[in-house]
């Protein structure tokens, strides 16, 4: 029986910095269980920076003032004592990251660069060239190696044992033999970052971006809070939703048309491509919607022309982008206008965590940080530069959580886990022996479709119920999937039927939230219902999963010091 | 060009076969889309790995043709067009283990790399408290090491790698040891030179694979001569590899060519030499290559050889 104190399961850089807080009591067994290798994770795809007022370059900020900015870009969703605590720690963050190795970029002093993002009233956003992300997690997989952190990698988590709201262990599948374990442990940090992928091919995010911990922590009676916040980012590459940068629009790209016209001087004549983020995209969608975009379905697209600007300034001020767009749309930039469509970015909501200082949800044992989980300090809608912030900040105190439970925790049942283990064994072997039944790709094509097109950047009422039906309809299907790979060794084609289940799991609720959210706020637009509305909707979603039935409750908002006004900017 | 073949070498764990795919082509397509789509339409048994899809996660490194690519960032019509053919022949990486079909085993690889300590071991300068103080020309030094996205491109290419024991380490891992070597906030550059010097550093054979592959363009060569220069700063000077250095060094300076009759006397000293190389230097003579007999003479510009070295000396006292 594989036994371990603290097992952290994901180890991009939530996991990895919980792992390494963790890991700081010599006297606890620790490991870190990632279903691929460490350094694959998606906290390496962060191009722009990480949040902290240090006040380098604008000596006026502080952290009180990202406090404000951040519940001011929530929409007021986000709970200000959590948001408070985040922004107070995070210039000690940076400064720990340093020690580590980080190579941030610098300023004429000789300190951490800062430069200005999207939202914030003074530029606040550390940062490493365009590779601030990729160079964090490598830094703290270093930190994790010197510690002696165990790594499982590629160890792929299958459920989380929880009987009577107690904790008792897990199972995972060893995917290089096919193996598959029970774990007893004391305490587990779930950290396996966003689930972009229910939209499939229309996201940012990375292949395996599929929320294997917060369907297992939601399978277990963990809620999920706020899942219907869902943000979109305008300018991904048609073909394959990688984001191109915002800074095409920052340099004068145009946004154009079927008919060659510049359309957004209909939804923001005097911002035109300028205009924030979510408005963007909506303007996007609505060309496509009214057959306008070049394309059919999900492979609809408009054009972003950079070519007024000559290629001087492309070659100058955005070669990676240029390159971009030729190694994943075969387009020089110089020559011709790139396709893109908004594309699925971050999931604000995610697993509840009750306690903001030690990540623990509402199962003792259990502790979630990072993209997975809802804490919440992004509300309805993620300020850029709060992510990577949120993971290593969080990371740290879900690590120091875990150690903390897993001191004053006993071992929970062998024989639980073992059972467990058993019902994923027998599942295994009957997925291997199918040779028929419906496609699986053909039933995560159908969940990506219908949730692009009716939960995506516009939802109304009646399409949404048309997707719950889908999804409902979809679930069912999955019970006859067959996934064609009798193999027991590095079957991904097992690998890949799980994490469909839990996207189509996490899809339900991401619609349910969506449906019975009857307002408009931060990322979540309703056509029905266009504004915001504080008396109904100031309070945060809760949907809890009772077997097949999905039950909806609601949690006040904490606010501290911000009392909700109209967002402008 | 109607179709494109892909041949793909399978791998079970027992047994290895090649199986033969076929896809229609489409203009600006990846190796990656064909990989991705031959698994979603074709046959779900077919098994490689990827994540990010735009180059930063270091997943996709696969073999086209004997050569190694990012498969997400490598374009089908570049390869078709490099190769002048339809048929694409895909392997894993070379000089991995390989547990599936296109996947490879990375966890001996980091074991190996945690020879050189590939942390930084922080100088009494900064506190995790308050950080470090580091200058942009100090930064600049760490930036083109730490694009690195442990790919595994440079091993699978590596020249030494492909012929070596074990010994050898990886271009990635020696990238890493330089990273922490020059990065000013580093207070033991030597603990993580000393280990690649003693994992057969002098034994690049200079192919520059690592450095023509590298999708990051990471100047991997320039780096191994920075840490063979250090060793030698640290006293390393009596290694076959230095010796040899040393030898090309002042042959060139006395005489402005190698003398081909003493290197090998110089760089292993005489008894080796006798004992191994006799037979070696026998079969060099009938071969025309060097004549015992001719004694070394300077060649005609020696004077401006000398200059260069005069001036690469001032240079680097300055």
């Amino acid at each position: 029986m594989l036994k371990y104190d603290v097992i952290v399961v994901g180890a991009g850089g939530a996991g990895m910095m919980a792992a390494l807080y963790a890991s700081k009591d010599k006297n606890l067994r620790v490991a870190c269980l990632s279903k691929i290798f460490p350094t694959r994770s998606h906290t390496g795809a962060a191009q722009g920076g990480i949040n902290a007022a240090m006040g380098y370059r604008d000596a006026t900020d502080s952290p009180e003032k990202h406090f404000r900015d951040t519940v001011k870009g929530s929409d007021f969703l986000a709970d200000q004592d959590a948001v408070e605590f985040f922004t107070a720690n995070m210039p000690a963050i940076i400064s720990e990251l340093d020690y580590y190795g980080v190579p941030f970029s610098r300023d004429p002093n000789g300190r951490i660069a800062q430069r200005p993002f999207g939202g914030a009233s003074s530029p606040r956003t550390c940062y490493s060239a365009d590779k601030t992300g990729h160079v964090i997690l490598h830094a703290l997989y270093e930190q994790c190696l010197k510690n002696n952190v165990e790594f499982l990698d590629e160890w792929f988590l299958l459920s989380l044992v929880v009987a009577d709201e107690t904790f008792h262990g897990l199972v995972a599948m060893n995917i290089k033999t096919g193996e598959i374990h029970p774990f007893l442990a004391k305490a587990v940090v779930i950290a396996t970052g966003g689930f972009g992928r229910i939209y499939w091919n229309r996201t940012t995010n990375a292949i395996n971006m599929t929320g294997d911990g917060t369907a297992a922590c939601f399978n277990a009676g963990i809620p999920l809070k706020d899942p219907e916040f869902v943000q979109f980012h305008p300018t991904g590459l048609a073909s394959t939703g990688i984001l191109l940068s915002e800074a095409c629009r920052g340099e004068g790209g145009y946004l154009i048309n079927r008919e060659g016209e510049r359309f957004m001087k209909r939804y923001a004549p005097e911002k035109m491509e300028l205009a924030p983020r979510d408005l963007v995209s909506r303007s996007i969608e609505m060309e496509i919607k009214a057959g306008r975009g070049f394309g059919q379905g999900l492979e609809a697209y408009v054009l972003m022309d950079l070519r007024h600007l000559g290629k001087e300034k492309i070659m100058e001020r955005l070669p990676q982008v240029r390159e971009l767009a030729m190694d994943f749309e075969g387009v020089d930039l110089i020559d011709e206008p790139v396709p893109i469509r908004p594309s699925c970015h971050y999931m604000m909501g995610g697993i509840h965590v009750s306690d903001y200082t030690t990540l623990a949800t509402p199962v003792e044992g259990i502790h979630a940080a990072g993209e997975c989980a809802c804490v919440s300090i992004h509300g309805a809608n993620r300020l850029g530069g709060n992510s990577v912030a949120d993971v290593v900040l969080f990371g740290k105190y879900a690590g120091i959580g875990a150690r903390e439970s897993a001191r004053k925790r006993p071992f929970g049942l062998e024989t639980l886990v073992i059972k467990e283990a058993k019902k994923w064994e027998s599942k295994f072997a009957t997925m291997r022996n199918k040779t028929s039944g419906i496609r699986l790709v053909d039933i995560r094509n159908k969940m990506a479709e219908v949730m692009w097109n009716y939960v995506g950047i516009f939802r109304h009422e009646q399409e949404m119920r048309v997707a719950l039906e889908t999804i409902d309809q979809l679930l069912n299907d999955y019970e006859h999937a067959y996934i064609g790979d009798p193999a027991l060794r590095y079957n991904t084609a097992f690998v890949h039927y799980v994490e469909i289940g839990n996207l189509l799991t996490l899809a339900k609720a991401v619609v349910l939230g969506a449906i019975n959210r009857k307002e408009s706020r931060g990322s979540h637009a309703r056509a029905d219902y266009p504004q915001r509305d504080d008396e109904n909707f100031l309070k945060h979603t809760l949907i809890y999963k009772r077997g097949d039935r999905y039950e909806l409750k609601y949690l006040p908002v904490k606010i501290t010091k911000y009392p909700p006004e109209e967002r402008k900017y | 060009m109607e179709n494109i073949t892909f041949r793909i070498r399978r791998y079970d764990g027992t047994n290895t076969w090649v199986q033969e795919y076929r896809l229609p082509y489409e203009k600006g397509k990846t190796i990656l889309w064909a990989l991705t789509k031959i698994k979603d339409e074709i046959d779900p048994t077919l098994n490689f790995t990827s994540a990010c899809r735009h180059a930063i996660c270091g997943s996709c490194g696969v073999k086209v043709n004997g050569h190694a690519f990012l498969a997400c960032k490598t374009s089908l019509d570049k390869l078709l067009e490099t190769f002048d053919t339809s048929v694409l022949y895909f392997e894993p990486l070379g000089n991995y283990d390989v547990v599936r079909d296109l996947v490879v085993d990375w966890k001996p690889k980091m074991e190996k790399m945690k020879k050189i300590k590939p942390w930084l071991l922080p100088s009494r300068e900064g506190s995790i408290e308050e950080g470090f103080r580091q200058s942009k020309q100090q930064f600049a030094k760490i930036s083109s090491s730490t694009d690195c996205i442990l790919c595994g491109i440079c091993a699978s290419e590596c020249g030494q790698l492909a012929i070596n024991d074990g010994g050898y380490l990886e271009p990635f891992i020696i990238n890493k040891a330089y990273r922490f070597a020059v990065d000013s906030r580093d207070n033991a550059p030597e603990e993580h030179i000393r280990p690649v010097l003693e994992n057969e550093l002098w034994k690049c054979i200079h192919c520059m694979q690592c450095v023509s592959k590298c999708p990051k363009e990471i100047p991997l060569t320039d780096e191994i001569a920075y840490l063979r220069k250090e060793t030698m700063k640290m006293g390393e000077v009596h290694n076959q590899g230095a010796r040899h250095a040393y030898a090309f060094y002042h042959d060139v300076k006395k005489w402005g060519r190698l003398n081909e009759m003493t290197l090998p006397i110089k760089t292993d000293g005489m008894v080796t030499t006798l004992r191994k190389r006799i037979p070696f230097a026998y079969r060099m003579i009938v071969k025309g290559k060097i004549n015992p007999l001719r004694l070394p003479k300077a060649v005609k510009g020696i004077k401006g050889v000398r200059k260069i070295y005069q001036q690469v000396e001032e240079e680097s006292k300055s």
